[in-house]
């Protein structure tokens, strides 16, 4: 029994390891992806480090009492780089802060020390800049928070509350920075995610129907027939997209409840426009990112049927669509974490290049009101599907796309077998 | 005027001569066989006369178009069935021969009466409206050859109509073709590596070996000629000469 199950175990392994798509799947894609998203974010990181190695912050004092001066002195003993603004009020510490472009201010209330010798509840508010630019930003003001935990720590239990609030666009909004940058994070990683899956199920679907075409012999029998070649390749891309949306719009639905579940951690008594405040994305920018999808879409599925018309059977046309996949998924990840005008020229480049990094760029730009970026993204990727419809329009008005016979295993073994 | 006439027909892939100055011609109306074993360029033949692959020199001609530069008047008169062809598994038998009739048909009315008679040709009955996945090999062909002889075409090209069929299903398609043919006037080109069956089948023969036509003739005259008792041994007795 042993032996027969040693048997069955070596032939499923080598069966396994020798199909191209486990191969790509577990071995070569992690091997490539894993570094690159590591290299990612250990530059992250050390930029995280860098930024909070010196916590500078405004502090505007309005209660000049006893332990107003015990909390400053505590927080630089701690190591804090604190500046003292003065103001008549806190709208006016505001402006002074933003003025002398500190990002982060505590106010000091009136009464903060009578409140604590009388054994009442005092109150400390901090207020942090949010422009969205991602992690950096987020691990600023969570060091200054735990710098106020510390000193709170050393006093008597619970001597005061803080509230924090955060500075969107110039406006105080009484909303912790923390849950503004969830809520991008959220965004900015279910909203790629998304969209690359919908790539590759349209990307599969086409080539799966294209290729069993040509394994069932039916596209021999379409092309046989007084129809124009262009009308079926529309034919097959037009029955991909249909298919693809169905299933978009299953995700759709999905990801709106996601995104309706996030938002209600804004209370919206508060009456805050996210969309003014450039934290949920514009009607424009909707419309920008539906057309970005669907022109990358279109590449994506022109490609797939151009590579899998090569390709003899619908394993093959798979295995070979799968090695655009990590074309798709890095830039998605880089995307994820990392501003791309941020990067070097030739990554910059590099990822621009990619049709499939603009409908993330173009969900990125809807948050942003960064229109142009979208736009131009949509003209880039318009170029190129017009490019790839016509090579592919080429090939199916050749013989080609009936003797053209790519077969992974020939890859490896060239063999012709005689029919 | 000739359904079909091929002269001197080369086509090359890469390295491989699949043919090697093919002619022949087949008569309207006729039942023409091209019998020949596994390799001798018998569908690589019929693709070029189908319009599907381009011919590396040589002319083909059907019905007097030429198969390259009216390959679209060609296509309006042709119907093919390709060599282990197969269907939509996930459509219906009816549903498929609806969507075949919309390219062939000019009207409605038309498509109707050609899904009308490619039922009655198929004998499938009831079944029609079973998903084609759940068709036997056997059945499948019968749908698929109802399907070519649906449309009235000038010309069928059937590429190995019978092969791998068992003895029913093989009798079954063979009638459909002698029948139809009869009451259409429908000219038929067909391959095979049967030689018996197509014996029985066809009016004319063409022994295809290598690339190139090695005898051609009616059956009987064939037998005659070479002093064989069926076209096996006069395709063994042509080969060993060749
Ligand atoms: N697309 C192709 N590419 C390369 N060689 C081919 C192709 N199609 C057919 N051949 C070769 O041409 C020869 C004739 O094949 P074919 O016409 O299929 O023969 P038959 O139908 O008589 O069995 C064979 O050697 C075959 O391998
Ligand atoms: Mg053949």
């Amino acid at each position: 029994m042993l032996r027969d199950l040693k048997a069955i175990v070596s032939k499923e392994v080598k069966e396994l390891v020798r199909d191209p798509r486990i191969l790509l799947g577990m071995i070569i894609v992690p091997v490539i992806m894993f570094p690159i998203m590591g290299a990612v974010m250990h530059s992250v990181f050390i930029q995280v480090q860098e930024s909070i190695k010196e916590v500078k912050v405004g502090v505007a004092d309005f209660d000049h009492g006893n332990w107003s001066r015990v909390l400053i002195e505590n927080l630089t003993n701690l190591g804090a780089n604190i500046i003292e603004i003065s103001a008549t009020d806190e709208i006016q510490a505001i402006q002074q802060m933003q003025a002398s472009n500190l990002t982060d201010l505590i106010v000091i209330p009136e009464g903060f020390s009578q409140n604590i010798t009388q054994g009442k509840k005092a109150r400390l508010k901090t207020y942090s800049i949010y422009t969205g630019s991602g992690m950096v930003e987020s691990a600023r003001s969570e060091a200054i928070n735990s710098l106020i935990e510390a000193v709170k720590r050393g006093w008597s239990p619970d001597p005061f509350t803080v509230s924090e609030n955060s500075i969107v666009k110039g406006k105080p909004l009484p909303v912790p920075p923390s849950t503004l940058f969830n809520l991008a994070m959220s965004q900015q990683i279910v909203t790629p995610i998304a969209i690359a899956i919908i790539i590759v199920m349209a990307m599969q679907l086409a080539a799966t129907s294209v290729a069993s075409e040509k394994e069932e012999k039916t596209l021999e029998t379409l092309l046989s027939l007084p129809i124009n070649r262009f009308t079926i390749l529309m034919g097959k891309l037009f029955g991909s997209i249909i298919v693809a949306l169905i299933g978009a719009i299953a995700y759709l639905i999905g990801f709106i409840y996601y995104m309706g579940s996030i938002f209600t951690l804004v209370p919206t008594e508060i009456g805050v426009d996210l969309v003014e405040l450039g934290l949920a994305p514009s009607p424009v920018g909707y419309v920008l990112m539906g057309i970005s999808l669907f022109v990358s879409l279109l590449s994506a599925l022109a490609l797939a049927v151009v590579i899998s018309a090569f390709t003899e059977d619908v394993r093959s046309a798979q295995a070979i669509v799968g090695y655009i996949y990590p074309v798709i998924f890095i830039p998605m990840f880089l995307l994820m974490y990392l501003d791309v005008f941020s990067l070097s020229l030739p990554l910059q480049i590099l990822i621009l290049a990619i049709p499939y990094s603009h409908p993330i760029l173009a969900a990125k730009a809807a948050v942003t009101g960064n229109h142009l970026i979208a736009i131009g993204g949509i003209i880039y990727v318009s170029i190129f599907t017009v490019a790839i419809l016509y090579i592919a329009a080429k090939f199916f008005a050749t013989e080609k796309i009936l003797t053209a016979r790519i077969k992974l295993k020939k890859l490896r073994k060239p063999k012709e077998k005689v029919t | 005027m000739a359904a079909v006439e091929v002269d001197d027909l080369v086509k090359v892939f890469g390295s491989i001569r699949a043919l090697e100055g093919l002619s022949f011609r087949v008569e309207d109306g006729e039942i023409y066989g091209l019998i020949g074993p596994n390799g001798a360029g018998k569908t690589t033949a019929l693709r070029i006369i189908a319009t599907l692959l381009l011919p590396t020199s040589g002319r083909v001609e059907v019905f007097g178009l030429n198969v390259v530069e009216k390959a679209d008047e060609v296509r309006k008169i042709i119907s093919y069935l390709p060599e282990e062809a197969g269907a939509y598994k996930n459509l219906s038998g009816i549903e498929y021969l609806r969507f075949m009739a919309s390219f062939n048909a000019e009207s409605k009315d038309e498509a109707e009466a050609m899904v009308r008679d490619a039922v009655k040709i198929s004998g499938l009955g009831e079944r029609l409206h079973d998903r084609i996945k759940t068709y036997s090999k056997g059945m499948k062909r019968r749908l698929l050859v109802a399907r070519a002889l649906m449309t009235k075409p000038k010309l069928a090209i059937l590429d190995e109509p019978t092969s791998g069929l068992d003895v029913v299903h093989s009798f079954y398609v063979r009638s459909i073709i002698k029948n139809y043919v009869k009451e259409f006037g429908v000219t038929v080109l067909l391959s095979s590596h049967n030689m018996l069956e197509v014996e029985y089948l066809c009016d004319k023969v063409a022994l295809i070996h290598k690339g190139k036509i090695v005898a051609e003739g009616r059956p009987e005259e064939l037998k005659t000629e070479y002093k064989a008792e069926n076209l096996e041994e006069v395709f063994i007795k042509v080969t060993s000469y060749a």
